[in-house]
C-alpha cells in the first residue's frame, strides 16, 4: 500500500466516520437517557436524506444558490426531529417506558418497518441524487490527492462541532443538566421538581434530529436509495455497542475506528468491507463486554 | 397542613401502609419513628407521588393526587432521600441550586436561598466546587439537606438523616436542624428515624409507624422505640 492509497483510505474513513458519528451519537444519547434502543433511528437518517435531496432538488431547480443546501439541511433535521421524533415519543414510546426491553425493541423495530414503507410511498424506489452542496465547495489537493472539501473538511468539522456543542449543552445549559440528572436518577430528579417526561421528549427530539442531520449531510455524497436506513442503523449500533452504550465521546472515537477500519478494508481486502465493522465490534465485546468506554453499571452520559 | 386520609399502599403485592390517617400542623417538627420496614419511607414517597396508593393526601388543603409528582416540589416541599441521591455529574453547589433553577427562581432569589443554606450548613460552602460524587456519605447527607432546604419553604421531609452518620457528623447535623428551626419557625419538618432518642430534644411530636399502621407516640420515655 503506497502513501497515496494510505492517505486516501484515511480520508475516506474520516469522512465516513463523521456521518456515522452523527447517527450513532443520537442513538447513544437516546439509549443513555431513555434506556431504549431505538431501531427507528435509521429511519430518521433516511428520511433526513430523502427530504434534503428532494427539497434541495426543487430549490436548486428554481435557480437558488447551492449554498442554501446547508440551512436546508438544518431545517430538515429540526423538522424531522420535532415532527417525527416528537410524535413517536409522545404517542408510542411514552406508553412503553415501563415495559421490558424486548418489547421496546420490537415497537421501535415496527416503527422502523412502517417508516420504510412510508418512504417508498412518498419518494418511490428510484434513487435521488442531489450533490449541489458537495460541488459548490469544490475540491482540495492534499498529499497529491484531490478530494472534496465537503467530505474532507466540512463533514469532520461538523461532527466535531456537534460533539463539542452536545457536551456543552449537557454540561452548561439548564436543559442539558436536567437531562443528565434524569439519566442518573429519575426519581431523585422528580423529587426536585424535574419533569422527566419532558426531558425524555426533549432528548428523543435531539437524538432524532441528529440522525436526520446525518442523513441530510450524507445525501450530498451518495445517492439516496431504499434500505439506506437499515444499513446505517446496523452500523451505528455497532459503533454504539463497541463504544459502550450511552458514551458520547466514546461514540466519536469508535466511529472513527470503525470508519477507518472499513475504509482500509475497501483498499486492502474489499471482500471484507462489510464485515470489518462487526469484526471490530466482536473483538472488542469479547474482551470488554461493556464496550471500549463503557462503565459496567453506572448510568451516565 | 399535611393530612393522610385512609392511605393504603401496596408494593409488589405486599401492603406497606394500611389505612393510615394522621395530620401534621403547620410549623410542627414531627418525628416519624418505627422499625425498619415499617413504612416510613413509603409514607414520605407517597407525599412525593412515587407510590401507587389509595386514599388521599392533602397538602395545604389540596389533594395531592391531582398534582403531578414533578410539580409537588414547587409547592414548597423539600425531600431528602435516605440514600442521598445526589447527582454525581455536578458539583455540590450545582446540586443544591438545581431545585431552585427548576422552579425558575429569579437570580436574586436563588442567591438569597443559597446564602440561607450556607448559613445553616457552612461546611457546604467549603465543598461547593467539589463534584458531588466525591463527597463522603455523611457529607452527602448534608448536601441532600441543603438541596431540600433550597425548595422546601413549606415542608421539609428528611428520611433517616442520621442513618450511618459518624457521631461527630450526627451532632453537626442536629445542630444544623436546630439552626434551621431557629431561622424559620414556620416551616414544617418531618423526620423519620428508627431510634427516637436521637430526636427527643428536637421534635415536638412523634408519630409511630408499625406494621403499616400509624399511632400517636411520645418521645419522652423512648418506650415507643420498637
Amino acid at each position: 500500500m503506497n502513501t497515496q492509497l494510505f492517505a486516501l483510505a484515511i480520508f475516506d474513513g474520516v469522512a465516513y466516520a463523521a456521518l456515522v458519528f452523527l447517527v450513532a451519537v443520537g442513538l447513544t444519547l437516546i439509549f443513555g437517557v431513555l434506556q431504549i434502543l431505538n431501531v427507528a433511528h435509521g429511519s430518521f437518517y433516511a428520511i433526513g436524506a430523502y427530504a434534503t435531496a428532494s427539497l434541495g432538488g426543487m430549490v436548486f431547480a428554481a435557480g437558488f444558490s447551492p449554498y442554501l443546501a446547508f440551512p436546508l439541511m438544518l431545517i430538515v433535521a429540526v423538522l424531522v426531529g420535532i415532527a417525527l421524533g416528537g410524535l413517536i415519543e409522545q404517542f408510542l414510546l411514552k406508553r412503553i417506558y415501563v415495559k421490558e426491553g424486548a418489547l421496546q425493541l420490537l415497537v421501535t423495530f415496527a416503527v422502523f418497518m412502517i417508516l420504510e414503507d412510508v418512504q417508498r410511498l412518498v419518494w418511490g424506489v428510484q434513487p435521488y441524487f442531489e450533490s449541489s452542496a458537495l460541488q459548490a465547495l469544490g475540491n482540495i489537493k492534499v498529499l497529491g490527492i484531490t478530494y472534496t472539501v465537503y467530505q474532507l473538511i466540512v463533514l469532520p468539522c461538523i461532527a466535531l462541532a456537534v460533539l463539542i456543542c452536545l457536551r456543552l449543552f449537557l454540561r452548561r445549559t439548564l436543559s442539558g443538566k436536567l437531562i443528565l440528572a434524569v439519566t442518573e436518577d429519575r426519581e431523585a430528579a422528580t423529587s426536585i421538581g424535574i419533569d422527566a417526561d419532558r426531558v425524555y421528549l426533549l432528548t428523543f427530539i435531539v437524538g432524532a434530529a441528529l440522525a436526520a442531520f446525518g442523513g441530510a449531510l450524507a445525501s450530498a455524497t451518495t445517492s439516496v436509495v431504499p434500505g439506506m436506513g437499515a444499513d446505517m442503523i446496523v452500523l451505528s449500533f455497532a459503533v454504539v455497542a463497541t463504544a459502550g452504550l450511552g458514551q458520547i465521546e466514546g461514540a466519536a472515537l469508535t466511529a472513527l475506528l470503525i470508519g477507518l477500519g472499513r475504509s482500509f478494508a475497501v483498499y486492502l481486502m474489499p471482500e471484507l468491507q462489510v464485515l470489518v465493522p462487526y469484526l471490530i465490534m466482536l473483538l472488542v465485546l469479547l474482551v470488554r463486554p461493556q464496550g471500549l468506554f463503557g462503565i459496567a453499571q453506572a448510568r451516565k452520559i | 397542613m399535611l393530612e393522610f386520609r385512609d392511605v393504603t399502599v401496596f408494593l409488589g403485592g405486599v401492603r406497606i401502609l394500611r389505612n393510615v390517617n394522621f395530620h401534621v400542623n403547620q410549623a410542627d417538627t414531627v418525628a416519624m419513628i418505627g422499625p425498619n420496614g415499617a413504612g416510613k419511607t413509603t409514607a414520605l414517597r407517597s407525599v412525593m407521588g412515587f407510590t401507587r396508593m389509595t386514599g388521599e393526601i392533602l397538602f395545604d388543603g389540596r389533594e395531592l393526587s391531582t398534582i403531578a409528582p414533578a410539580r409537588r416540589p414547587g409547592l414548597g416541599i423539600g425531600y431528602a432521600h435516605e440514600d442521598r441521591r445526589l447527582f454525581s455529574a455536578f458539583t455540590v453547589e450545582e446540586n443544591i441550586v438545581m431545585p431552585g433553577q427548576v422552579a425558575k427562581f429569579s437570580a436574586a432569589e436563588l442567591a438569597h436561598k443559597l446564602g440561607r443554606v450556607y448559613e445553616i450548613l457552612p461546611e457546604l460552602r467549603e465543598m461547593a466546587r467539589r463534584p458531588a460524587g466525591s463527597v463522603s456519605g455523611g457529607q452527602g447527607k448534608m448536601v441532600a439537606l441543603g438541596r431540600a432546604l433550597m425548595i422546601g419553604s413549606r415542608l421539609i421531609m428528611l428520611d433517616e438523616p442520621f442513618q450511618g452518620l459518624a457521631p461527630a457528623l450526627a451532632r453537626r447535623y442536629s445542630e444544623a436542624l436546630r439552626a434551621l428551626r431557629d431561622q424559620d419557625r414556620e416551616v414544617t419538618l418531618i423526620i423519620t428515624e428508627s431510634n427516637p432518642k436521637l430526636l427527643r430534644k428536637f421534635a415536638d411530636r412523634a408519630l409511630v409507624l408499625e406494621r403499616g399502621e400509624v399511632r400517636e407516640g411520645s418521645l419522652s420515655d423512648g418506650k415507643d422505640a420498637a
